[in-house]
């Protein structure tokens, strides 16, 4: 469905010292810098598939998602979406496309949403019966039939972001693009979000792209990801697997009757946190039973867990390249 | 429904939506009104000529009433929110749906303007009346090519503030400039007072320059100042700058869209 091969996007913007100095300097003479925003990224993507596209900051993953749907050209490298060229930008592609991003609004701000979805009804040339079906379906699954009358602007931001996804989805495009959909969201909305997400994709196999800064959403709706640093890919798989792949720890939380030091903890695993009577030890898989076994035998014991690394921290591994997949 | 016609009656929506801000705007309509007809009283009263620049009283109050009312008509205000998607990415909702931004604006545009018109429409039809009463010859014909070239007007000067609304994919600063274009077009355009009283070059000027075809054009057929002839001659030119405007536009969004996509976004 989606095929996207030695993607790169370089970006030139000019350096300016601060304050009214720089700004007569760049007059004169103005220096222009190369950012590569995007450097190699390649991938694909299956039809129906719900991928997980992750990066800190700065990663290249609005730029990737901003040439799939065709709003910026590349500097090289080539995408496929559906047999189109996205910067064509061909009318039939964008029949077949959607992007909603958190962080910009798309609908009409001074007005109800409903008159938005019916221009995007207009545009896209959808009969009145399949309009009203698909809009009374989304706002039944969104939960926002009571809202539908009221001025974009009055909504909250969880609303309006149910707004947003709906607007996107009325011409039932066979691709989403969802740039952090759930930005700024509370928990509630965000896994309202996540619900609907899941359900619209298992019904109607739209492909979608993701990008979030919550693990929770891609956990709960991706089961592939893509990891994207500094404008490389570092890492394309299934998510359950980065752990495996970082080496597989575990991490024993541990609460003992009085304190013990720091030095006899070491001999069970590595000591993370300390306090007190409580103690968090990260430990190889394989040692997890002996490990356990000993401190249960030597130590009194008032309480103890055994977890996974949480996956944040082992995806934070790899923004800060310590881990590099070939 | 057409795609377009939507934009237009969310365009009118919009504009009915703010309803202070919408009798304001109506409000403040009212002074350069109030500013001109005292301003020529002033200068006729203390003057011994019965005509001041070739014109006679009745006329150049008749000439500034309806100037000023098409200047406002004509007007535009789009290339601010231009700008603000250019520069803010707001345009991208556009790039991803089969719409074109230049049809969309326009409609958009007139959209807005159908509450203007409506108040404006009558105002128009009160001052030609009264010039009427008053002894000017105001034939169907000259009434219908003053509706026509008013059409023409709105249109012309859509396609010249969206060319510079444009400008904003390669100035970073253009709606700094967006007050002072404005006003410097509505003087040269004949919106204020009549360009032929500063003589013959600056009527040349107005003939040849697409501005004057935005308001001066107009009050000259209602009130009769231009024979047939020069009717002819001004639909031709009015319509000529429109579609050079339109070529403008189409070539300027061209560029700026490639450098769009190249660079922000």
């Amino acid at each position: 469905m989606i095929t996207v091969e030695h993607l790169r996007k370089e970006f030139t913007y000019y350096r300016k010292a601060a304050g009214i100095r720089g700004s007569l300097h760049n007059i004169f003479h103005r220096e222009s810098l190369i950012k590569e925003a995007v450097r190699d990224i390649s991938f694909s993507v299956e039809e129906g598939e719900m991928i997980g596209f992750l990066g800190p900051n700065g990663a290249g993953k609005t730029t990737t998602l901003k040439m799939l749907s065709g709003i910026l050209y590349p500097t090289s490298g080539s995408v496929s979406v559906n047999g189109f060229t996205p910067w064509d930008r061909s009318a039939e592609f964008k029949r077949q496309i959607s992007i909603v991003m958190g962080q910009k609004n798309q609908l009409w701000w001074d007005l109800p949403a409903s008159d938005s979805f019916y221009l995007n009804k207009c545009i896209f040339g959808i009969s009145d019966s399949d309009y009203r079906d698909i809009v009374t379906e989304l706002a039944e699954l969104l939960d926002v039939k009571d809202l539908m009358n009221v001025q974009v602007r009055r909504l909250s931001l969880g609303e309006r972001m149910k707004m947003e996804i709906l607007a996107a989805l009325i011409h039932r495009p066979k691709i989403l693009f969802l740039d952090e959909p759930t930005i700024g969201l509370d928990l509630l909305s965000q896994q309202k979000i996540r619900e609907f997400l899941k359900i619209y994709n298992e019904q109607q196999k739209t492909t979608v792209i993701i990008t979030s800064h919550y693990m929770a959403d891609i956990e709960a709706l991706c089961s592939r990801t893509v990891i994207i640093n500094q404008g490389c890919l570092v890492y394309d798989g299934q998510l359950k697997e980065i752990n495996r792949l970082l080496g597989k720890r575990k991490l024993l939380s541990v609460k003992t009757a009085a304190p013990v030091s720091a030095e006899i903890w070491e001999t069970f695993g590595t000591v993370r946190e300390i306090n007190a009577a409580e103690v968090i030890l990260e430990v190889a898989q394989e040692n997890v039973k002996d490990a356990v076994s000993a401190i249960l035998s030597n130590l009194e014991i008032e309480d103890f867990t055994v977890t996974e690394i949480p996956i944040e921290e082992s995806i934070s591994r790899f923004y800060q390249k310590e881990v590099i997949v070939p | 429904m057409n795609a377009y016609r939507c934009v237009f009656l969310m365009g009118v929506e919009q504009a009915l939506e703010y309803r202070i801000s919408f009798l304001l705007s109506m409000l403040s309509a009212l002074f350069p009104i109030i500013i001109q007809t005292t301003m020529w009283n002033y200068l006729y009263r203390h003057s011994d000529a019965s005509a001041v620049f070739g014109y006679e009283r009745g006329e150049i109050l008749m000439y500034s009433l309806l100037a000023v009312i098409i200047s406002q008509l004509v007007s535009t205000g789009f290339e601010w929110e231009m700008n603000s998607d250019i520069k803010l990415g707001g345009l991208n909702k556009y790039l991803v749906r089969p719409l074109k931004y230049e049809r969309y604006q326009f409609f958009w545009f007139l959209g807005q303007k159908i509450p203007r018109i409506m108040i404006t429409l009558p105002a128009i039809i009160i001052i030609t009346a009264a010039a009427c009463l008053q002894g000017m010859p105001i034939t169907a014909g000259r009434t219908a090519a003053f509706f026509l070239s008013l059409v023409l007007a709105i249109i012309l000067n859509f396609t010249i503030f969206f060319c510079i609304g444009l400008l904003a994919f390669w100035l970073t600063d253009v709606e700094k400039l967006f007050g002072t274009i404005s006003i410097v077009l509505t003087v040269i355009s004949g919106g204020v007072f009549p360009l032929d009283i500063f003589g013959k070059t600056a009527e040349m000027l107005t003939t040849l320059l697409p501005f004057g075809y935005t308001a001066q054009f107009p009050v000259n057929i209602i009130n009769g100042r231009f024979g047939w002839e020069r009717v002819g001659m001004g639909f031709t030119f009015q319509i000529g700058w429109i579609l050079f405007f339109l070529c403008l536009g189409n070539y300027l969004w061209k560029r700026g869209i490639r450098h769009y996509s190249a660079v922000s976004g």
